[in-house]
């Protein structure tokens, strides 16, 4: 019996995987090495015309090999991985961005967008170039991604004129605070930069895509940078397409240079600075503040444990068909042992989790034991790994599931293939050991989200 | 009488063959064992973090075990044997997948200077969870190695899963080098890891 069951977890392992997500990366650093350098960029505001008219061919086959995962082949934000990242990519054609050093509404100068792709953006999965690729090939693929936009062409960035910085001191942190205070910049931040007393902190942007507001006490994690001039810039300029406005009308200058020294005294160590009583400390903080709110815990461990990757139909390109994120209906083929299409996992009460019980739900996740008995193969649904979760982040994660929008996607049952087909598999499988079992996604299954 | 009982015969050995094979059809051999049996034998595997002097790091690379235990690491970075995994090489990788852009092999990220994430630095491990970028800057698929999932990792979980990955133990396994999803580049690796037998033709 033992024996028996090693022998499957043997398979587990060798899956080949078919994934549809895997076309559109297809040729990575051929074609790139053999360039001639280019000129170095025209200076700040003088832009497109000054841009040498060949950049931007070279810099769309860099796009083509780096960008279009996230970003997309037109450079709407709608590449394969998007759904999945939170914040979402840009989405170029709309020619509004986030990290400026340019007026409310402007469009970035080439400077901002340089910075962008060099330096990444931190706490997203931009990663920064810089260290990747050679300084010509972003300054070509900064070219290619301002063709994607009409406003590069018809409009001049307007690059705000920077007050003169206030140093950091104890007497500019306390005007600071009183401005924070002023501005009421708690009701999104909280108090403390943590989120404590915000009265909300989950918002949306101007493309309807999910936005939380910055935790300050993690400057880590600022999009733009941690230090008080980048600070400073993202009060005189706004944060274009979310809701976090240009104080340039509602703050002089020096208040918000102050109020950016209080927002860096705000940040805490990071975990890798930290001595044993301080890790000890945050993570008995993260725990009390995950039983507070067990649906954000659940949202998180949901999000990291890659649900969404196989409980969501796929379009062409591998990516995550509009709305239907955790609505299962992917097909895994796993041979010889059958059809196993994923489950709809949001909280429709016909099709989805929404008639299922806690208990149905947490026995499924880490013993793959469906309700009606039946017993899933350790992979595709990784449920053995999920049998180590802590009881409470079980939970955490039935609490999310249960709030998840329902979303209306009759899945089939698993079918099994024929008698003698199954028999020759499993034949080849223990007796001639050569022929692992095999994931393969042929497409979607479900009621919605189609055929391929 | 005598035939009878030759028929008798011929009767309860095409039973019994039938019942054999609808017991393989219904109960497939991974369905015998209860499934603590598969859970605990993998998720036992993963070294403990109790050698580590520094307690700072001890904490964190306790916090990261359970998140490398739970994420499911070991479903594809496990070192396939011709009896199930071979958990005592801990994430040593070496698996393949087939894909539509080409064959992957996990890699191997047990802590080895030549053949292991000893040679590659923090930020470079953290990128490909959270950019899915690699350090010689090809991208993969967010379905491949699914950094689209790790992406949403806290930095600070991130670290935790480095620190570790760095304290695993260090198993040399040379594992293909594949800067692009083509066929394996890396003949020489190729031959240690396959014994030359050619996967990414199929069969």
């Amino acid at each position: 019996m033992t024996s028996a069951s090693r022998r499957f977890v043997r398979p587990i392992a060798i899956g080949a995987l078919v994934f549809s997500g895997a076309i559109g990366f297809g040729a990575v650093r051929g074609g790139l090495d053999a360039q001639p350098p280019t000129t170095p960029s025209a200076p700040t505001g003088s832009a497109v015309a000054a841009a040498p008219s060949g950049s931007a061919a070279r810099g769309k086959r860099v796009y083509d090999s780096r960008c279009v995962e996230c970003h997309g082949k037109t450079g709407v934000g709608d590449g394969p991985a998007a759904p999945m990242l939170m914040p979402r990519p840009r989405d170029f054609t709309a020619g509004r961005y986030k990290l400026r050093s340019t007026e409310t509404g402007s469009i970035p100068t080439d400077e901002d967008l340089l910075r962008t792709v060099r330096q990444g953006v931190y706490g997203s999965a931009m990663p920064a170039w810089e260290k990747l690729l050679p300084d010509a090939e972003i300054q070509d693929v900064v070219v290619y991604i301002k063709t994607l936009s009409p406003r590069f062409t018809t409009e001049l960035a307007a690059a705000v004129t920077l007050g003169p910085q206030v140093p950091s001191s104890p007497e500019s942190i306390a005007r600071g605070h009183q401005v924070f205070e002023r501005l009421s910049c708690g009701s999104c931040h909280g108090a403390d930069g943590h989120g404590t007393f915000a009265i909300a902190t989950e918002f949306e942007d101007d493309w309807n895509h999910p936005l939380t507001a910055a935790d300050l006490t993690q400057p880590w994690t600022f999009h733009g940078g941690a230090t008080s001039r980048d600070i400073y810039l993202r009060f005189r300029t706004g944060i274009s397409g979310t809701p976090m406005p240009s104080f340039k009308d509602t703050a002089t200058d020096a208040e918000m240079w102050d109020l950016a020294n209080f927002v860096v005294s705000l940040g805490r160590k990071p975990v890798w600075s930290m001595n044993a009583e301080e890790v000890a400390a945050l993570y008995a903080r993260d725990a009390a503040e995950a039983k507070a709110d067990p649906i954000k815990r659940g949202k998180y461990l949901v999000d990291t444990h890659l649900c969404a990757v196989c409980h969501s139909p796929l379009d062409q390109d591998g990516k995550i068909m509009p709305g239907m994120t955790l609505a299962g209906g992917q097909l895994m083929r796993v041979l010889p042992f059958g059809d196993y299409p994923t489950g709809n996992l949001t909280s429709d009460k016909e099709t989805g989790l929404g008639g299922w019980t806690d208990d149905q739900i947490k026995r499924v996740i880490t013993t793959g034991t469906r309700p009606n008995g039946v017993r899933l193969p350790p992979l595709p649904m990784d449920w053995s790994a999920f049998s180590a979760m802590t009881p409470a982040d079980l939970n955490a994660m039935v609490a999310y599931l249960r709030t998840v929008p329902p979303v209306s996607n009759k899945v089939p049952e698993i079918t099994r293939p024929l008698l003698p087909m199954y028999l020759w598999g499993k034949f080849k499988m223990l007796i001639l050991q050569d022929d692992p079992p095999i994931i393969i996604y042929p497409g979607n299954v479900g009621t919605k989200g189609g055929q391929r | 009488m005598k035939r009878f009982l030759k028929w008798a015969f011929f009767i309860v050995l095409i039973l019994a063959v039938a019942g054999f094979c609808a017991f393989l059809y219904f109960i497939p051999p991974f369905f015998i064992a209860p499934p603590e049996t598969f859970s605990k034998a993998q998720n036992d595997a993963a070294p403990t973090v109790a050698g580590i002097n520094d307690p700072a790091e001890r904490a964190i690379a306790e916090h990261g075990r359970y998140l490398v235990v739970t994420a499911g690491c070991i479903g594809c970075h496990q070192v396939p044997g011709p009896k199930g995994p071979q958990f005592d090489k801990y994430l040593a990788g070496g698996l393949k997948f087939l894909t539509h852009g080409g064959t992957y092999v996990a890699r191997n990220l047990t802590p080895d200077k030549e053949t292991g994430l000893a040679r590659r630095t923090d930020g470079e491990v953290k990128r490909v969870m959270r950019s899915g970028v690699f350090p010689d800057g090809h991208v993969t698929s967010y379905r491949v190695m699914p950094w689209g999932s790790y992406t949403n990792w806290t930095e600070e979980d991130r670290h935790a899963v480095v620190v570790y990955l760095r304290h695993l133990p260090a198993v040399r396994r040379r594992i293909p080098d594949q800067g692009a999803p083509s066929p394996f580049r890396d003949p020489a690796a190729y031959e240690e890891v396959y014994g030359g037998k050619d996967y990414t033709t199929g069969k």
